[in-house]
């Protein structure tokens, strides 16, 4: 009685092994293939690009209502249907000059980390899929400590495209 | 064995030698119950005692993680409270499964240090109990309590005292309560928008109808906002029942003695406050035996008793409940930690105790009061008046040199749902809790003052600083014309904000700050106002505590 139960549940552990192991083999099929699906976006005049999957919605921008003595980089709060959000000025993270809003501003909301926030962008250009090799590391050159939320380049005929990870982007503290 | 070990058995002796003796009293009383039931005396004034008792077990040994104690407790408490509903059932046979019940607690307890298991034992009680309890579904036919007595089996909890008692998973009430919310900020939306119409259109009969039905609604809605606040609420014993166990331990491992005296119990508070006050009252208790009381050699050398007693109180007053931390020990030494803000750079005019209450309150400050007048193992004064005020409240701290401190929490008694005045500074909005409003005066009957560069105005006799709202909210520009004055107080600070407009008062739902917006100075949180937009809460206490040159 006690030699029967355990080979079974042996069993039933290398079956679930076998259906983990089953990802990887699926994943190395597809590489030629593999692609990022990105939302693009301007600030100052240049494009950058953001995993789609990271994207809730794009918004137009309303009230931003500012919040006293709140970091920089924090433009102020907004009201998303009932739910008050953080809207981060990616211009200020990029330690570009803050701009003044206009008809073409939009706010990309985005869930990191299980908080949805807003990020303020100059204009929302595309959603595009380009193919994962076309994406190059950025020249270090170009980087700065401040910058490590870059995460490479895409470039697309006379585009250049810059990678960011957002969730480094908004939640790194300056 | 491990230091954890050791510290775990020594609870455990510690729980054995408090419940032993109420289990098995309780064993006693449900004997003799027996006997007097048995005989035709159908009298049930020990009742209320043995489910004194039994609650007691039962806390105890949920705080112990004992699952089979504390679910025989609770079973035999639904018998308790049976039998003292339903005289049928006070039988010799209830009374004898009672009792039967109380001798398996107490051989439970006995065996807790022993053996955490002999849940099949517990089981095989509360199911017999269940089945008991169970009976007045098919005798009396209700199918609404029969319902509702089998949505509490499948909820896997012991069956209820009474057939009105319904168990509820809390996050469900705290579900209700934020849809309410909602729907106490959109009625004073629909309020917003007949005052707009109103101005506009004038005069109509239908206006008034109007007007009279939103008011209506208003006040149901505020009926609605009471009786679920009250379901929500739970005595304080539920919180503080651990204490006097845990002080006295605290203060043997301190080599120190002493003891906490607790009143006022079974004073309410909502379940959402009560579930965050836990870890602040033992802060402070902590701190009293660690910092504030003395050796039993010094206190007698200073003519104090040996033993140095706590007090925790808590009275309710009003829409609040007011609880006092206080001990008998030294007190805060006032120079050191002057001494040290001021080594911090936290620069002070004088150094009367309004000052004091400001600083030991002052986040960058904790370090520096653990190193004056502590022995370095304080636990930030800071951190507990920061969750205190997360709940809505407030903590002062009354400070007798040599002869002891109190710390004075007034808690709100709701927590979803804050009246406040809303106001304008430079065409912003911001929210202030009325809670700490204690007047608004025009600021062209009441005329400033010049004071050592600061403004200052008389208030009800007395001088008080006045700041510029607009300066405090790190507005630059050129600021509009302030023509109100709003007098904050608590307990004896006092300060005056100049603010632009009243805008009126409002009931507004609490949205905590995104972490991103870090921890802004005078804003407590956000929320939404009836035409949609996001407004800041100001923090009174923040405004009275901080000393910003404005």
């Amino acid at each position: 009685m006690s030699a029967d139960p355990a080979p079974r549940a042996e069993n039933r552990l290398v079956e679930f092994a076998d259906k983990l192991g089953g990802g990887p083999v699926n994943r190395t099929a597809e590489p030629a293939m593999a692609q990022l699906h990105l939302v693009t976006f301007l600030l100052e005049r240049e494009e950058f690009g953001i995993a789609i999957d990271q994207v809730c919605e794009v918004i137009g921008v309303n009230e931003v209502t500012r919040v006293p003595h709140a970091p920089a980089h924090v433009r102020g709060v907004i009201n998303l249907r009932g739910r008050v959000l953080a809207v981060f000025d990616l211009r200020a993270r990029m330690g570009l000059p803050s701009g003044s809003v206009t008809p073409k501003s939009r706010i990309i909301v985005v869930e990191v980390q299980e908080r949805m926030l807003g990020c303020l962008v100059d204009a929302v250009i595309q959603v595009l899929k380009v193919p994962a090799a076309a994406a190059a590391a950025a020249p270090r050159e170009a980087l700065s400590p401040t910058t490590d939320f870059i995460t490479g380049v895409v470039r697309l005929n006379s585009r250049l495209i810059v990678l960011l990870d957002l969730e480094k982007a908004v939640l790194t503290r300056d | 064995m491990t230091n954890g070990d050791n510290a775990f058995s020594e609870l455990i002796q510690d729980y054995i030698v408090e419940c032993l003796p109420l289990a098995e009293q309780a064993a006693d009383g449900f004997l003799q119950l027996e006997a007097r039931w048995g005989a035709g005396d159908l009298t049930d004034d020990r009742l209320e005692t043995l489910k004194a008792l039994l609650h007691t077990v039962k806390g105890n040994s949920a705080m112990m993680g004992l699952p089979a104690m504390q679910q025989v407790a609770h079973s035999l408490e639904d018998l308790c409270s049976l039998a003292g509903i339903k005289p049928e059932f006070r039988t010799r046979q209830v009374a004898d499964l009672a009792a039967q019940g109380s001798s398996l607690l107490c051989e439970l307890i006995r065996a807790a240090a022993a053996n955490r298991g002999h849940g099949d034992l517990a089981i095989g009680f509360t199911t017999q109990v269940t089945k008991l309890v169970a009976i007045p579904e098919t005798t009396t036919g209700a199918a609404a309590a029969s319902d509702q007595r089998q949505g509490e089996r499948r909820g896997g909890t012991a069956p209820a005292a009474a057939d009105n008692v319904v168990r509820v998973d809390f996050r469900r009430l705290d579900a209700m309560l934020e849809i309410l919310g909602e729907g106490l900020v959109e009625g004073a939306a629909v309020r917003e928008s007949y005052q707009r119409l109103a101005r506009r259109v004038g005069g109509a009969t239908e206006l008034a109808e109007l007007d009279r039905t939103i008011t209506a609604l208003q006040k149901t809605l505020r009926r609605l906002e009471a009786a679920l606040m009250n379901v929500r609420l739970l005595p304080l014993r539920t919180v503080v029942g651990r204490f006097p166990r845990l002080v006295r331990d605290l203060a043997r491992s301190e080599r120190k003695s002493a003891r906490l005296v607790i009143t006022g119990v079974d004073t309410t508070l909502d379940k959402a406050i009560l579930d965050q006050l836990g870890q602040p009252l033992v802060h402070l208790l902590s701190n009293a035996i660690v910092h504030g009381v003395e050796t039993p050699e010094e206190r007698e050398r200073l003519g104090k008793p040996a033993e140095a007693t706590l007090e925790l109180n808590a009275t309710p007053i009003a829409n609040r409940v007011l609880i006092r931390v206080s001990d008998d020990g030294r007190g805060l030494d006032e120079k050191k930690i002057l001494a040290k803000a001021a080594a911090m750079g936290i620069g002070l005019r004088t150094a009367g105790p309004e000052q004091l209450q400001s600083l030991i309150f002052f986040p960058g400050l904790t370090t520096a009061e653990q190193v004056s007048s502590l022995a370095g193992r304080g636990i930030g004064l800071d951190v507990v008046a920061t969750s205190i005020h997360a709940l809505g409240g407030t903590i002062a701290v009354e400070n007798r040199p040599g002869y002891g401190v109190t710390f004075v929490l007034s808690l709100p008694l709701t927590v979803a749902v804050m009246r406040s005045l809303i106001i304008e500074v430079d065409r912003e909005r911001y929210v202030l809790p009325l809670d700490h409003v204690a007047e608004t005066v025009r600021t062209d009957t009441e005329p400033l003052h010049r004071m050592n560069q600061h403004d200052v105005a008389v208030w009800r006799g007395e001088v008080i600083h006045v700041a510029d709202a607009g300066r405090l909210l790190g507005l630059h520009g050129h600021p509009s014309p302030r023509r109100f004055c709003i007098v904050l107080s608590s307990g004896t600070r006092q300060r005056g904000i100049l603010v632009d407009r009243l805008i009126g008062h409002q009931d507004i739902v609490v949205k905590s700050l995104d972490p991103s917006l870090g921890r802004p100075g005078v804003i407590s949180g956000t929320t939404i106002l009836g035409d949609g937009r996001v407004a800041c809460i100001l923090d009174p206490l923040r405004i009275l505590e901080h000393k910003i040159p404005a």
